[in-house]
């Protein structure tokens, strides 16, 4: 029932969705001089600082050690940016829930909407990175799909939770900052987690952000395929948590107005 | 016969809460979940282009039932039908992001009002002209003066018009001249013969002027329905007998 009000729900507020996902993206370059320029100039920037201390501090043995690390910070951007955004979703919309009716967990995709497109500008990046560094692309290249599949479902569910507990629990967002902080160590993002001895492998299968992290370097720098075992478990947990977080939004939005 | 617009039935709302909790204290006994009956198993039926007003005390379920008409909220049991038509609660300035211009969050708070983009297209002049902001629609609504935004606010909600109107206390908004404008447009909308009206306002001689039925709701429940010459004596004599 509640799957059948959610698809419902996702093609009525479609068009509200992405203009109010562009609508933010707009927010945040509005009165800058550049513009959107931004949303390309920033993760270039980023990726330049990575270049500099992988190759000149650190001077890493890999030669494309910047854009393993610029890989690794896009993926953890976009599930940290949902995640900690998440807990004070409710609370920052209040105007807008007590107000008129929405499918709360809109607010959760619109965010995903909005962090999604900035990983696809540093994902550009990444690819004119690859080929700065003569790294030959193959069609391994189309199995970055499945693992950004997995981590936007695994987001959007553990989203819809942490917006959910954050209604009743004060301190959530502190919880999940710390929680989050823990994740951002044990996802190999400066360094290949699964080498790790020997708890690595462990480490990679037991966390999804570090998966996708893993899944998206060996299609576009080692031409590898990702771990399916691990992928297909992930996913389905993805799918599992996303249907969960679901029904918990739609059994309680009554009650969010109020405790607001 | 007349034709049926709204149908509550049995309507039964229930607010769950539990307070906010620190961590410390989240798994601490005796933390108690409060359930407090705001509606208590309410029917009624409203015709098309009646207006019917609802009056009560504070706390006596009206803007819950409001809320719940208008989709906000829903019932924990009942059934609430509204037969197909679109409904909408008078809210003004609803979803507003101060870095976009007039026109853009005139888009933005029609399409969250479940509104479709041909629709508001279609009434994008009307709402500008309504609002008399000009040349600064194209402007930023955060370099708005409180007086404009709230013109804004109003035009958009008094424009994009539903089938079925909730209005939570009747609006004026703006300067004295404005406040009579926007006062007429209210009454406009509400006096308006295809339209299904339920309001809910403290002025009770505005709602013997307007309504066509009182229903009277007391601790969630209906003390009384009629004429409104009727029920607003029996409440006024309540309230003041209270007192």
């Amino acid at each position: 029932m509640y799957l059948r009000r959610f698809f419902g729900d996702l093609t009525k507020y479609r068009k509200y969705l992405v203009y109010s996902a562009k609508a933010s993206l707009k927010s945040e370059v509005a009165g800058s001089y550049l513009a959107w320029l931004w949303w390309i100039l920033e993760p270039f920037c980023f990726m330049l600082i990575y270049k500099f201390i992988a190759e000149t501090v650190f001077q890493r043995n890999l030669p494309s050690a910047a854009l393993f690390v610029f890989l690794g910070i896009t993926v953890w951007n976009f599930f940290n940016k949902n995640i900690s955004a998440s807990a004070m979703l409710l609370k920052h919309n209040k105007g807008i829930i007590t107000k008129i009716y929405l499918p709360k967990y809109l607010l959760c995709i619109k965010q995903i909407l909005v962090n999604g497109f900035k990983m696809v500008i540093s994902l550009a990046i990444c690819f004119v990175l690859a080929l700065y560094y003569r790294i030959i692309l193959d069609w391994h290249i189309i199995l970055i799909i499945p693992s950004l599949i997995m981590l936007v479902l695994n987001t959007f569910g553990f989203g819809c939770l942490v917006m959910h507990f954050g209604v009743y629990i004060q301190d959530l967002s502190n919880i999940v900052r710390i929680a989050l902080r823990l994740v951002f160590y044990l996802s190999g993002v400066f360094y290949n987690i699964g080498t790790l001895k020997p708890y690595g492998p462990l480490l990679l299968n037991i966390n999804p952000v570090a998966l996708a992290m893993e899944g998206c370097r060996n299609a576009l720098m080692f031409g590898k395929e990702p771990d399916w075992v691990m992928l297909g478990i992930w996913t389905a947990v993805g799918i599992v948590t996303s249907v969960l977080g679901i029904m918990v939004v739609y059994k309680n939005e009554n009650n969010y107005g109020k405790i607001l | 016969m007349m034709e049926k617009t709204i149908e509550v039935k049995n309507l039964k709302i229930n607010y769950r809460t539990m307070e906010p909790a620190k961590v410390t204290k989240l798994f601490k006994k005796g933390r108690r979940v409060n359930l407090e009956h705001a509606v208590k198993g309410v029917s009624f039926d409203v015709y098309k282009g009646e207006i019917v007003g609802l009056v009560g005390q504070n706390g006596s379920g009206k803007s819950t039932t409001l809320r719940c008409l208008a989709g906000i909220i829903s019932p924990d049991e009942g059934e609430v039908n509204l037969f197909g038509n679109s409904v909408s609660l008078l809210a003004i300035g609803v979803g507003f992001q101060k870095e976009l211009t007039g026109r853009a969050n005139i888009m933005l708070s029609g399409l969250l009002m479940g509104f479709t983009e041909k629709e508001i297209k279609s009434k994008m002049k009307e709402i500008i002209e309504f609002s008399e902001l000009g040349k600064y629609i194209n402007k930023p609504v955060g370099s708005y003066s409180s007086g404009m935004h709230s013109r804004l606010a109003f035009a958009i909600t008094a424009i994009l018009d539903t089938d079925i109107l909730l209005v939570d206390e009747v609006l004026s908004v703006g300067d004295a001249r404005f406040k009579k404008k926007s006062h007429q447009k209210m009454k406009e909308l509400i006096m308006d013969k295809d339209r299904t009206v339920i309001m809910i306002s403290h002025s009770l001689d505005t709602m013997k002027k307007m309504c066509d039925r009182i229903i009277w709701l007391h601790e969630g429940e209906i003390n009384m329905v009629g004429k409104p010459k009727e029920v607003l004596a029996k409440y006024e004599e309540f309230m003041t007998g209270e007192k």
